[in-house]
């Protein structure tokens, strides 16, 4: 084996060394060529038996020449030498093993690394298809996720948009089908525009809006500055007037006051108030008109009234129900009188004094006839009852003396019946009888001498209307002041008038009556009593029972007894003045004494006198200064007919008549004709 | 308030029912005709109201000037007033127009002044020749004339305020006999005066009454026969009737007496005078009484009170 191998290498370098000859200069370079074909052509596995091979070859050779150095002598010298020149042959082999394998390698290497830069690149692109994908992956999700900020647009509902928007809009959607997308699109860009514009309008008319109650703003703000700015100059006024005020005698500060309490008011006694001194203002200078009572009460009343009031919305609802368990103890109480009876007073009492509640103001009107009597009235709120009620009071003059002249000027009646029917003496409230029924108080009128009267008019000009779901209504109050305080001032005139005719009659003079009245003025008969009397003094009378029946008279009116005498005929009668007196006249009442007792129940003519006086007067409102005088003037003559033509034997004739009587009814002469002297008829 | 006042004090003085019978026709002081319906007020359907005992209407014939007599005749409604007769006709009362005018008028032929004309105190009116007898003032008598009534054809009967019952013959237009109760001390009384207010008569008997008391006469001898217990202040009203006397006048009661004086009934009035009384068999029975009140009281049976009706 070794031969063959070493065969080769000498082929090889006999080839070598003969390439070498021919071509001197590049040897190396063709050795090294060479070489390097060599070795790409070699394999490398058997290169790797061959090497091994050798080695073992090196190794054989090496034991057989230390075999030989053992052995002594010299005989093996030859064998030695040819031995170790085998293992220098082997090592050169091995060299070019080397040498082969070194190159195989060096071209192995750049294979691989060009294997590995192809690879390398493919890598490279591959990864930026990667990158690619992804970015592409999130750039359609990015897409599927995107939303139009359109859709959060509140838009004009579709009707509503077809109903405004112009005709050249609104035309390509009358047929519009909601299944077609771009259809659909195109709608929602036309309203989408169509809302634009529509805001940008809006938006405009919002911004002018703007400015204008800026500007607003600004002028309040300065009108306030302004008004700021008067205050102190009023006050200044008022302080610089105030010696002027002193000087004139003036008392703003009074009034200033009043007008101050006025606020403290309640509602209806604020609206009387308020109208009266208005009306004062305009028409009055003899009216006066006041506020009564103590400031810093009221205050107090005014505070405690109104908590009160704020929990009592909750117990109006449950009134009904509140009213079961006062019953109940209404029935404990009873239960319980057996044992104490002193202490049962106390919680009705203070029931009742707690319905009674007055409001701590009040307040008084004064009304002045000319050189006459002033009337002040003082009006007062019940809070709980809710009604107003009436005091009054007259200042007479001194000139006045007499009693029952005194009296018709001073009794509660002079405020009665301005309005008919209105006595003051029911409540008008229609609760107030349940009210009063629960705390045992039979009727109103019991009340009245603690409370004042309760006249229908009252709550009228205090604005007070029952029917009417209001509180307190000042138009009413309005229109009620100037009529009643018109009513007032005529009552009060013609009641003064009614005072100075019933002075001299108290003293039995007939008062004079004015020219221009036709009167009988010769009677012979005269007054000889006048006085006061009473509906119960008029009703016991036997000859007043007709009038009673017929309630031609009442319990409110005025009862005065006269007597009229001539010579032994005695003529009793009962007047009856109305509230409302002059209208209607007052009713007489006759019985006369002579002979027998004759009256309208059984003497026709004293029926007739009697019809006389009561129905022939229609002189009105005017008459009110004269008309009980000429009443009574009428009376003497009338009586002086009677009895001269009924006695003309017993009575000296002093009137004049044509005819004594005259008709079926035999009738006297009781009609007054103002013919010379005067003279009576029948008709 | 007035007005009320005003009808308080209304007297009847004169009444008369119309010829069918159903309505009652009332004179007033005031000079007002009050027409009532008595057939509806007698036979009421439901419960009468006020409204309907008050007049259906009311006619002013003059006002303030007292009708003193009423009297039918077929065609028209005679009202004597003060120096004046009316006539309206039933067609147009019946009707319901309030503003009716009378369709004529006679004046009587007095001459005297506007403040002292004669009064028309009674009214006959003879069916069969159609004549109207007026109680004014008559040359007979002193003064004037309250009452009158007819005998037959011939005879009329008046009775004054002289106290003077005359009879007059009416072919000759005479008094031929007179009567003076006021002379008789049985019936006199002075201190009512000697005037007569109500005169009647039938074929036998003469009634009358006034100052003196209600008397009967004989027609024949003209001697008294009875003297009426009544007590009264002045007789107004006597009627003669089916042997029957209806007697009223200054007193609260009105009666009811045989010829021989015996009372048959008392019907209380609401005047204190009665001034008028009118009755009928046919078609219903019914008496009306009236006076000084504004009441008119009505009974059926002749013996008491039944119904009321007011002027107002």
């Amino acid at each position: 084996m070794v031969k063959d191998t070493t065969n080769t290498v000498k082929k090889k370098r006999k080839t070598a060394n003969a390439d070498a000859e021919s071509e001197h200069v590049d040897l190396y370079k063709k050795v090294c060529e060479f070489e390097e074909k060599e070795a790409q052509n070699r394999n490398a596995d058997a290169d790797t038996t061959l090497f091994f091979n050798i080695c073992q070859q090196i190794q054989d050779l090496l034991e057989q020449v230390r075999e030989l150095k053992q052995t002594p002598g010299d005989e093996h010298l030859s064998e030695r030498i040819a031995c170790l020149t085998e293992i220098v042959v082997k090592v050169c082999l091995i060299k070019k093993l080397n040498r082969i394998d070194k190159l195989a390698h060096v071209t192995d290497r750049e294979v691989l690394n060009t294997e590995k830069q192809k690879c390398d690149s493919i890598k490279l692109t591959y990864q930026n298809l990667v990158y690619e994908l992804h970015h592409l992956v999130t750039e359609t999700n990015k897409c599927l996720s995107f939303k139009s900020e359109d859709e959060d647009i509140e838009l004009v509902p579709f009707e509503d948009f077809m109903q405004d928007a112009p005709a050249s809009v609104t035309e390509k959607f009358k047929d519009f089908n909601p299944n077609n997308p771009e259809d659909e699109h195109a709608l929602r860009l036309a309203r989408l525009e169509w809302e634009l514009t529509q805001r940008v309008n809006l938006a405009e008319e919002c911004k002018a809006l703007e400015e204008k109650k800026k500007k607003v703003v600004e002028e309040i703000t300065e009108r306030k500055e302004k008004l700021n700015d008067l205050l102190p100059l009023l006050n200044m006024v008022i302080k610089a007037t105030k010696p002027l005020q002193e000087h004139l005698g003036m008392s703003s500060d009074l009034t200033r006051k009043e007008h101050k309490l006025a606020n403290l008011l309640p509602d209806p006694l604020y609206v009387l108030y308020a109208n009266v001194v208005a009306y004062k203002s305009v028409f009055e200078t003899n009216l006066n008109v006041v506020i009564l009572g103590d400031k810093d009460e009221a205050i107090q009343f005014n505070e405690a009234e109104e908590v009160s009031h704020s929990s009592n919305i909750n117990d109006d609802d449950s009134e009904p129900e509140s009213d079961l368990p006062e019953v109940e103890e209404i029935v404990e109480v009873k239960k319980r009188r057996h044992r104490k009876s002193v202490q049962q007073v106390d919680p009705l009492e203070e029931k009742k004094k707690k319905l009674l509640e007055v409001h701590p103001l009040s307040v008084e009107l004064s009304v002045t006839e000319n050189d006459g009597p002033t009337l002040n009235i003082i009006f007062k709120y019940y809070t709980k009852i809710k009604i107003i009620t009436v005091n009054s009071n007259v200042d007479i003059s001194s000139k006045i003396t007499a009693n029952t002249a005194r009296e018709i000027l001073s009794g509660h009646n002079i405020l009665s019946e301005l309005i008919a029917n209105d006595t003051g003496l029911e409540s008008p409230n229609p609760s107030t009888v349940y009210q009063l029924k629960k705390l045992g108080i039979g009727s109103y009128q019991k009340l009245i001498p603690d409370v004042g009267y309760a006249y229908s008019w009252a709550q009228s000009v205090c604005g007070i209307d029952f029917l009417a779901s209001k509180k307190c209504c000042d138009k009413l109050s309005q229109q009620n002041v100037e009529n009643i305080l018109g009513i007032i001032k005529k009552r009060l005139n013609t009641r003064t008038h009614l005072a100075k005719q019933l002075q001299q009659l108290e003293q039995n003079i007939l008062p004079a009556i004015p020219e221009d009245v036709e009167i009988p003025r010769n009677a012979v008969s005269s007054l000889i009593k006048w006085a006061s009397t009473t509906y119960m003094e008029f009703c016991l009378s036997d000859f007043t029972k007709n009038l009673v029946d017929e309630n031609i008279v009442g319990p409110s009116d005025l009862f005065y007894f006269a007597k009229i005498s001539r010579g032994k005929a005695e003529l009793h009668a009962f007047i009856v003045l109305k509230n409302t007196y002059p209208i209607p006249p007052p009713i007489f009442a006759l019985s006369l004494n002579y002979k027998n007792k004759y009256n309208s129940t059984n003497c026709d003519d004293i029926r007739d006198l009697e019809r006389t006086l009561n129905v022939d007067w229609d002189f009105g409102e005017r008459s009110s200064s004269w008309l009980l005088s000429a009443q009574l003037t009428h009376l003497c003559s009338y009586l002086d007919v009677y009895l001269e033509s009924t006695y003309p034997k017993e009575f000296q004739p002093n009137t004049k008549f044509i005819r004594s009587i005259s008709g079926r009814n035999k009738k006297k002469p009781f009609k007054f004709r103002n013919i010379g002297t005067g003279i009576f008829t029948q008709y | 308030m007035t007005k009320m006042n005003k009808e308080f004090y209304n007297t009847i003085l004169t009444q008369t029912i119309s010829p069918c019978g159903n309505y009652l026709i009332t004179g007033d002081l005031y000079g007002n005709l009050s027409i009532f319906n008595l057939l509806k007020v007698l036979n009421p359907e439901t419960n009468l109201t006020k409204e309907e005992l008050i007049p259906k209407t009311k006619i002013t014939v003059k006002a303030d000037y007292q009708i003193n007599s009423l009297v039918n005749t077929p065609g028209h409604l005679l009202v004597g007033v003060y120096g004046e007769i009316y006539a309206y006709t039933w067609k147009s009362i019946k009707g319901s127009n309030r503003n009716l005018h009378a369709s004529w008028s006679i004046p009587i032929p007095d001459g005297q002044e506007e403040l002292s004309k004669a009064e028309v105190n009674s009214l006959i009116f003879d069916k069969e020749s159609g004549i109207l007898y007026a109680a004014c003032v008559l040359n007979g008598h002193g003064d004037y004339i309250h009452s009158i009534a007819k005998n037959g054809n011939n005879d009329l009967l008046s009775g004054g305020e002289d106290g003077v019952v005359n009879i007059w013959d009416l072919g000759s237009n005479r008094v031929v006999e007179k009567i003076e109760p006021y002379l008789n001390s049985e019936m006199q009384r002075t201190n009512l005066g000697k005037w007569i207010g109500a005169v009647d008569c039938n074929e036998d008997y003469i009634l009358c009454g006034g100052g003196p008391r209600l008397s009967l006469f004989h027609y024949r001898f003209l001697t008294h026969s009875t003297v009426f217990p009544i007590d009264d202040g002045g007789i107004h009203v006597a009627h003669l009737n089916d042997d029957k006397v209806y007697v009223g006048g200054r007193c609260k009661l009105f009666y009811q007496a045989s010829l021989n004086g015996n009372i048959i009934s008392e019907i209380p009035t609401s005047g204190a005078s009665t001034y008028s009384m009118v009755k009928q068999e046919e078609p219903f029975r019914v008496m009306c009484l009236a006076g000084s009140s504004s009441k008119i009281d009505i009974s059926t049976n002749f013996i008491y009170k039944d119904q009321q009706l007011s002027l107002y």
